[in-house]
């Protein structure tokens, strides 16, 4: 397979994120470059999707082979980045159209973003891993600072780019260390010199640790996390969404190939010692705080975002069983990314549909009533909500069901946190439920800001889309496995 | 005394000390984007030695050539963030970003 085939994928989406930008500086009707930068990444989806089924070379082309995979793993990233990114497109279409922000800036640095993604989820050399995570990062940093006339989109960027660039400094400094430990940049042969007992072991462990600090930063993992709640706050509510599904799952991608082709050694991948049991205290320590916190919140993003850290927690038990049944946990963590982006999509997207200009709802007061208002703005929230609390049969039940199971069969030492994700994630049905007792069952205070529902072809287009995949997934959970289990036979 | 390998990372780990520090407990915006260039020239320094006593091929001199042309970007992009602060607050205290409640 020639490289530009291979590569086609990130070259759509590179070259149609400039085009996003020609389109913007020569042309008078800006209205339009949602549906062109939307279509642009479905296609690279679709792209990605027939390079998958259409049959992957055995090997990488030469060329690309230490910097970036190609196998199936990459390819199952590249839809679900693309995908969610084409939604948060749309989300934005209407968005930015409703809050008089229409500047088409935001679609060429939403699909650069999707590309720096991109790269980052199949980078399989710590310089493309750092090139990926900064192109994206710094993406970001702009997508949250978009709105530049407030104070809290500034303040949210400010936070973001600082504790980003920190954590992405260690990660950098833990990168170098890791090649003087082992002389190689590339993942497949650290893993190697450290299997085959060549490796400087006090060096590489140290670098480990700093790698596990970079990457939990960037999953908003507890206590890496003080940066999201901010920064979903500040940002305009499609770039939140974007963060929310395509950073995530970028970044839990490349913390599976690092810790599994770099530290997949019996050292370093013991129940005892090297990486799973650090990643296990964190999962607990996350979700607890991540679904206590969110209780307390009055501002629906903000809930949202430590909901997103509760479920950093939940996906990070399934990266923690990866180190006994890795096929069954990498494919039970591919199923939830895929799931929780669908779902959040859906969450996000029915917040921006339940505001007009000037009557943006922002807490639960102002969504008291709502339902009966918009009974229709409603029923995706609903369906959100309860995909993001796991009610069967939605997709967020099959990737709890699917990443629990991994973590009961991994280890015997883990049923205990299996019994925690349990409890939190019963703590996380308060909130969860709040949000729709508050849109049926509150009624408004007299005098109180009333949130009025947008009507806006883009942003529908989008739930119906999102739904339909959240209920999909829940319905025939199997035939998503069954991608997710291909896309996991790919990690070695 | 001949320069070894092990002086080269002392010295690059107590540059990156100085750096982490002064990150964490500076006020100051730019005086924090200095210190993260500070990590940033560390892990250079570090790829560079790495690269001269403990390596065959030339990964660790062109990590570097990257992560000097990622710092730039960075600067680029925090700066923008800086001035859009500045703008608002008149200053570039991070005590002033204290709009978002916890």
């Amino acid at each position: 397979m020639s490289p530009w085939l291979a590569l086609s994928p990130l070259l759509v989406v590179g070259i149609g994120s400039l085009t996003v930008m020609m389109v913007d500086a020569f042309s008078n009707k800006k209205d339009d470059l949602s549906i062109l930068s939307s279509a642009i990444l479905i296609a690279a989806a679709a792209i990605a999707g027939s390079l998958w089924f259409g049959g992957l070379p055995p090997q990488t082309p030469e060329i690309l082979a230490p910097y970036l995979a190609v196998d199936a793993m990459s390819q199952f990233f590249n839809i679900t980045i693309c995908g969610g990114a084409a939604l948060c497109a749309m989300l934005a279409g209407g968005y930015l159209r409703e809050h008089d922000l229409e500047r088409g800036d935001f679609y060429s640095m939403l699909m650069l973003c999707a590309f720096g993604a991109m790269v980052l989820s199949s980078a399989t050399d710590l310089v493309s891993v750092f090139i990926g995570l900064e192109t994206m990062s710094l993406g970001v940093y702009c997508l949250v600072a978009f709105r530049r006339g407030s104070a809290r989109a500034i303040e949210g960027a400010i936070k973001y780019f600082l504790l980003g660039s920190f954590a992405a400094a260690i990660l950098l400094f833990g990168s170098a260390l890791l090649y003087g430990a082992t002389g190689h940049t590339d993942l497949l042969g650290i893993g190697q010199t450290i299997r085959n007992g060549n490796a400087e072991l006090g060096l590489a462990l140290v670098a480990m640790s700093m790698l596990v600090v970079g990457l939990a930063f960037k999953v908003s993992a507890v206590p890496f996390h003080m940066w999201t709640p901010d920064a979903y706050e500040g940002a305009i509510t499609p770039a939140t969404a974007f963060m929310s599904v395509v950073v995530k799952a970028a970044a839990f991608a490349v913390m599976l190939r690092v810790l599994i082709t770099c530290f997949g050694d019996p050292l370093s991948a013991g129940a005892a010692s090297g990486w799973p049991p650090i990643i296990a205290v964190v999962a607990v320590v996350t979700m607890i705080y991540g679904n206590i916190a969110a209780i307390y919140q009055s501002n629906i993003k903000r809930m949202l975002a430590y909901s997103s850290i509760a479920h950093a927690g939940y996906i990070l038990i399934g990266v923690v069983a990866a180190f006994r049944v890795q096929n069954t946990a990498v494919s039970a963590v591919l199923y939830y990314l895929m799931a929780y982006t669908v779902s959040n999509v859906l969450a996000f997207g029915s917040l921006i549909v339940m505001g007009t200009r000037g009557k943006e709802a922002v807490t639960f007061d102002d969504l008291a009533g709502a339902g009966k208002r918009h009974p229709m703005a409603a029923l995706p929230f609903i369906i959100g909500m309860l995909s993001l609390m796991g009610f069967p049969p939605t997709a967020g039940f099959f990737g709890k069901y699917y990443v629990f199971n991994a973590a009961l069969q991994a280890d015997s030492g883990m049923h205990w946190l299996v019994i925690i994700a349990v409890i939190a994630s019963a703590i996380g049905a308060f909130y969860y439920l709040r949000v729709i007792v508050y849109l049926f069952m509150k009624d408004p205070e007299t005098g109180a800001p009333q949130a009025v529902a947008m009507k806006s072809g883009y942003v529908v287009t989008a739930l119906v889309l999102s739904a339909y995949f959240v209920l999909e997934m829940g319905i025939t959970p199997s035939n998503y496995l069954k991608m997710a289990l291909a896309a996991a036979a790919g990690l070695v | 005394m001949e320069v070894q390998l092990g002086h080269y990372l002392a010295l690059a780990s107590i540059i990156f000390g100085i750096g982490a520090i002064g990150f964490l407990t500076r006020r100051n915006v730019l005086i924090q984007l200095m210190s993260i260039e500070l990590m940033l020239n560390s892990v250079n320094l570090t790829l560079l030695a790495f690269n001269r006593w403990a390596s065959s091929d030339h990964a660790g001199q062109m990590f570097a050539f990257f992560v000097i042309a990622v710092a730039a970007a960075e600067a680029a992009v925090g700066l923008a963030i800086v001035v859009g602060f500045f703008r608002l607050h008149h200053t570039v205290h991070t005590d002033q970003a204290n709009t978002l409640k916890h």
